[in-house]
């Protein structure tokens, strides 16, 4: 009698991300071992990461170097200015990098870190005066050069710096690693005057000693991160009164770079993983949560191994927060829209980054620093480079580790990855040795709903007018069945008869429209005339589709074992891949 | 013949007029005749009269001498009974006011407690203080001239203090006064004068404490109240510390503040609180210093008031010391009086018997110098030598 085939549906694979952590044959299934250049996508599905464009066609300035650091300096006006740092230079641009280094002002470390701070932004690195740059000015400028500045001797030198509450806070500087310093209220060159002043904490740190690393301003509260331990003063508003809140020995802050605030909560890397302070606002206490507990030893192998320096960025957009280790080409993605059950966040890889800075710009756009010069991170390859995504689940015992599973039929479901060949690997008893089928996602060309509908008219198209449908239910049925309009180009508004003043402010113009409410006709304005809508010939239509493409294959397997790892990889290049669930089908054999 | 007007015997040559040495002419009769001529020619009667009249000449000198020498008697008597009878005055506090014959005083060192003449007065020429006596005693002088003089306290010494110029005092340098007849004396009783004493040394002190410089008290009053503070601001000092330390803001350092402000605000109420305490202090020194003067005119006034009660109570012993003076010079008015008129009585019957030898004799010697030719006879050498005679007494 044949014997059924058990079926293990593994939906949303590796939805919980990489787990290294626990056992492999007691893991969910929703872990993966390997989920490489993944991301959790929005439907909480396993990824393909976006890939980098870079944007800078001229680097000369840059070289042969790396960008160190990038941020968007945004003025009061609201002008904004990108500056990186990298080549012993200070640079400002995108697509062609310029440098803006100050004359006799040597550079020989690119370790800067910089801050928007009223109007103005500041350049800070241990042993180096300070740089401003303000478009007052439109250069960049020392501080001690500046109108109210203090004394060069007065600046401190500080490796990290933070505007918060007002003003400037600085730290570590040669010699000193347990003074913070506090510029004048919005005077960020002003050290010595006004209110400002510092606070030595050696006498504060609970482990007896330690030496600053980074800081913070949260929920009213500046954070001072040691090396092996943090203090936390409230009341920072007045720096004056501010009065030590919390501090929390044993958990310290690995790099200056790596502390992020989302919003919501602080997000840093200590030596034993990522932690953040739980937003509190009722508790006077500051718990501490690890969100990397999955990959705990990974994470401190790498930050052990690490020579070169940490590059963290929170993108809201991207809802991730990445965590790259330059020197070992490593990036961790942490999802931030949610916790697992043990308060850690869902975690992937990236191996292979050459990120070496970040930016978050204020619309949202994330970019991305390489020896390229100025990348955004967006589109489906590293700048028309395809890099591959894996994944790979843990060990699978189909509930039953003892006895024997013969895998018979793979059956992935994949959305998206439009042509792309997807290599799905399977291997028993914690082999190493995988046993691959592949196959090629089919081609399809999405279509959004109600996004951007373009259907073309061919009176239109030679004056390169657009036209946007607009869903209404008193509109005009279309042959595909939906009711309502279309605005072409520039709608000017409902009139009972043909207006006479154009989108311009003068005459109309080809492509202006409006509806004539009296006639119950939307007009367009064409060659001198106004022209009813539905006249037109529409000359092609896109057709909604289904969504997004989705490919669900059953691929045959042989062999088998007690346990089964099932992997899939696939090269991006151009185009998403997520993966939607892996359902296997195996008899269930003798216990061994 | 020498002059002598207090003699009143015969002239020689009026006694040698009729007994020349030289020998008789046969003109002239011989002493005898002549003599015998006088006796029995009336001779005798005139010189019973003369020798009345040298009796009565000599009871009239007597009289005078003994009228002298009564006189010289009764004014040594009167000026023994009008003469100052010495008293004292003892009040219930044991001072005395003795008034006396004068005598050397040297006066005992003003020891406390030792016995002190007080104020002494001389009865010469006036009532006069000795002067050193007096200036380093009292501080006052009563002159002969001026009466009661008050005079200022000499001035201060330069070099030494006050309080040594009060000091003196107490040394053994006593100034030796010369004897100067009557003399008044003031004693105070030991316990006043231990009180005058300490009361007067006190007040040396006092003075020589209300004269020393204030800041030299206010930097002593000032340590006092600072060291008083102290334990509070270190306690307060501590106290932020730990709030600080508590907090975590041991090290704040501002511009505004230099540390923190909370460290400004007790520095600076500390700074007020001590500086409250120096205003304090100057005041108070200049309080304490105006109080030591105070005192020390106080205590001056107290050392006199032994002297004062001792005055005090010298009216009416020397009320009823005039009144006996006065009874007692009334006496010996009425003894001199009564004396004199016997003196005079007596005087009277003297001259009354000198006078009336004198008229007897007078008579006597009428009759041998009757002049001849009022005789009816010539005048011869006899006439002629009693005439001389007679002529030479009367001043004819």
């Amino acid at each position: 009698m044949a014997q059924e085939l058990r079926s293990i549906n593994l939906v949303a694979p590796a939805f919980k991300g990489i787990n290294t952590e626990d056992s492999p044959l007691a893991q969910d299934p929703s872990f993966a071992e390997i989920a490489d250049n993944a991301i959790i996508d929005k439907r909480g599905r396993i990824a393909a990461r976006k890939g980098y464009d870079v944007i800078t066609t001229n680097k000369t300035v840059l070289g042969t170097e790396t960008l160190r650091a990038i941020r968007e300096f945004r003025d009061n006006a609201g002008n904004s200015k990108i500056f990186s740092v990298g080549n012993n230079k200070i640079i400002s641009g995108t697509t062609t990098l310029v440098d803006e280094t100050p004359g006799s002002y040597t550079i020989t470390t690119d370790n800067w870190k910089m801050v928007d701070f009223n109007d103005s932004i500041y350049f800070f690195q241990r042993g180096y005066e300070p740089l401003v740059y303000s478009n007052s000015s439109s250069a960049v400028q020392k501080m001690s050069t500046l109108a109210g500045a203090s004394g060069a001797s007065d600046i401190p030198k500080a490796n990290e710096v933070l505007a918060a509450y007002g003003r400037l806070w600085c730290a570590d500087v040669t010699n000193n690693k347990s003074t913070v310093y506090w510029s004048d209220l919005l005077i960020g060159q002003n050290w010595t005057g006004g209110t400002s002043g510092s606070i030595d904490i050696s006498k504060v740190w609970p482990d007896g000693y330690d030496e600053i690393v980074s800081l913070a301003a949260h929920n009213g509260l500046l954070i001072i991160f040691g090396q092996h331990s943090i203090v936390v003063y409230q009341g920072a508003e007045a720096p004056a009164t501010m009065s030590l809140a919390d501090t929390v020995a044993g958990v310290g802050c690995v790099d200056r770079d790596t502390v992020q605030q989302t919003g919501v909560d602080v997000i840093f890397l200590s030596h034993t993983g990522l932690r953040s302070f739980g937003r509190t606002i009722q508790e006077k206490s500051m718990p501490i949560s690890t969100l990397s507990r999955t990959i705990t030893k990974d994470i401190i192998s790498l930050i052990q191994g690490e020579t070169q320096f940490f590059r963290s960025i929170y993108s809201p957009e991207e809802n991730f927060y990445l965590l790259t280790f330059v020197g070992q080409q490593t990036t961790f993605c942490f999802d931030v829209r949610g916790t697992l059950e043990d308060g850690s966040f869902r975690v992937t890889r990236w191996p292979g980054s050459i990120f070496t800075a970040y930016e978050r710009l204020t619309d949202g756009t994330l970019y991305v620093g390489t020896t390229n010069g100025v990348s955004e991170y967006k589109g489906y390859s590293d700048n028309g480079v395809r890099y591959r995504f894996k994944y790979f689940s843990p060990s699978l015992t189909f509930g039953d580790a003892s006895r024997l599973k013969i895998l018979k039929k793979i059956k992935p479901t994949l959305v998206g990855a439009n042509s792309a060949t997807v290599f799905m690997k399977f291997a028993y008893d914690f082999g190493t040795s995988y046993r691959t089928t592949e196959f090629t996602v089919g081609n399809q060309q999405p279509a959004f709903f109600n996004v951007s509908e373009y259907p073309t008219y061919s009176e239109l198209s030679s004056y390169g007018i657009s036209s946007t449908f607009v869903e209404d239910i008193n509109g005009v049925s279309f042959v595909n069945g939906t009711t309502g309009y279309y605005e072409v180009d520039q709608f000017l508004g409902e009139f009972t008869s043909h207006p006479t003043t154009g989108s311009g402010g003068g005459s109309v113009l080809n492509g202006d429209s409006y509806f004539n409410t009296a006639e119950d006709i939307y007009y367009v304005y064409i060659e001198g005339s106004f022209v009813d809508l539905t006249t037109l010939t529409p000359t092609s239509f896109s057709e909604f589709t289904g969504g997004e493409l989705t490919n669900q294959r059953s691929l045959n397997a042989v062999g088998s074992g007690t346990t089964v790892v099932v992997g899939l990889e696939s090269d991006i290049n151009g185009f998403a891949l997520s993966l939607q669930e892996i359902n296997l089908l195996a008899l269930i054999g003798k216990t061994l | 013949m020498d002059e002598d007007e207090y003699n009143i015997g015969i002239p020689s040559d009026v006694l040698g007029a009729g007994a020349s040495t030289d020998a008789p002419t046969p003109e002239d009769p011989g002493f005898m005749d002549l003599f015998g001529d006088f006796l029995f020619g009336g001779g005798a009667q005139g010189l019973a009269g003369l020798g009345l009249l040298t009796g009565a000449y000599n009871r009239l000198g007597g009289i005078g001498e003994r009228g002298l020498g009564l006189g010289q008697n009764l004014a040594t008597q009167q000026m023994q009974q009008a003469a100052f009878r010495p008293y004292t005055i003892t009040t219930p506090t044991g001072a005395m006011f003795t008034a006396g014959p004068s005598r050397p005083m040297t006066p005992e060192p003003m020891t406390p407690g030792a016995p002190n003449d007080g104020i002494f007065i001389d009865d010469g020429p006036g009532f006069t203080f000795d002067p050193m006596f007096a200036d380093i005693r009292q501080g006052a002088v009563i002159d002969d001239t001026t009466g009661f003089t008050s005079e200022p306290l000499p001035q201060r010494p330069d070099g030494p203090s006050l309080r040594d110029f009060f000091n003196q005092f107490n040394g053994t340098a006593a100034p030796t006064l010369q004897p100067q007849g009557q003399q008044f004396g003031m004693q105070l009783s030991p316990m006043e004068q231990a009180f005058q004493q300490r009361m007067f040394g006190d007040a040396g002190t006092f003075f020589g404490q209300g004269i020393v410089d204030p800041s030299v008290r206010e930097e002593q009053i000032y340590g006092q109240i600072e060291t008083a503070l102290d334990p509070q601001q270190r306690a307060q000092r501590l106290g932020l510390e730990e709030r600080l330390a508590a907090q975590g803001r041991l090290g704040v350092k501002t511009s505004q503040f230099g540390g923190t402000p909370e460290q400004l605000a007790m520095e600076k109420a500390q700074a007020q609180q001590l500086a409250q305490a120096r205003l304090s202090a100057a005041q108070q020194a200049r309080q304490e210093q105006m109080q030591q003067a105070q005192l020390g005119q106080q205590y001056l006034g107290a050392s006199y008031i032994p002297q004062a009660q001792m005055l005090s109570a010298l009216a009416p012993g020397q009320t009823a010391a005039a009144q006996a003076q006065q009874a007692q010079l009334y006496g010996t008015g009425l003894f001199g009086e009564a004396t004199a008129s016997g003196i005079d009585a007596l005087l009277g019957a003297g001259l009354g018997q000198a006078n009336l030898m004198g008229a007897a004799g007078t008579g006597l010697l009428s009759g041998l110098f009757a002049s001849p030719e009022s005789a009816g006879g010539t005048e011869d050498n006899r006439s002629g030598f009693f005439r001389n005679i007679y002529d030479y007494i009367t001043g004819g």
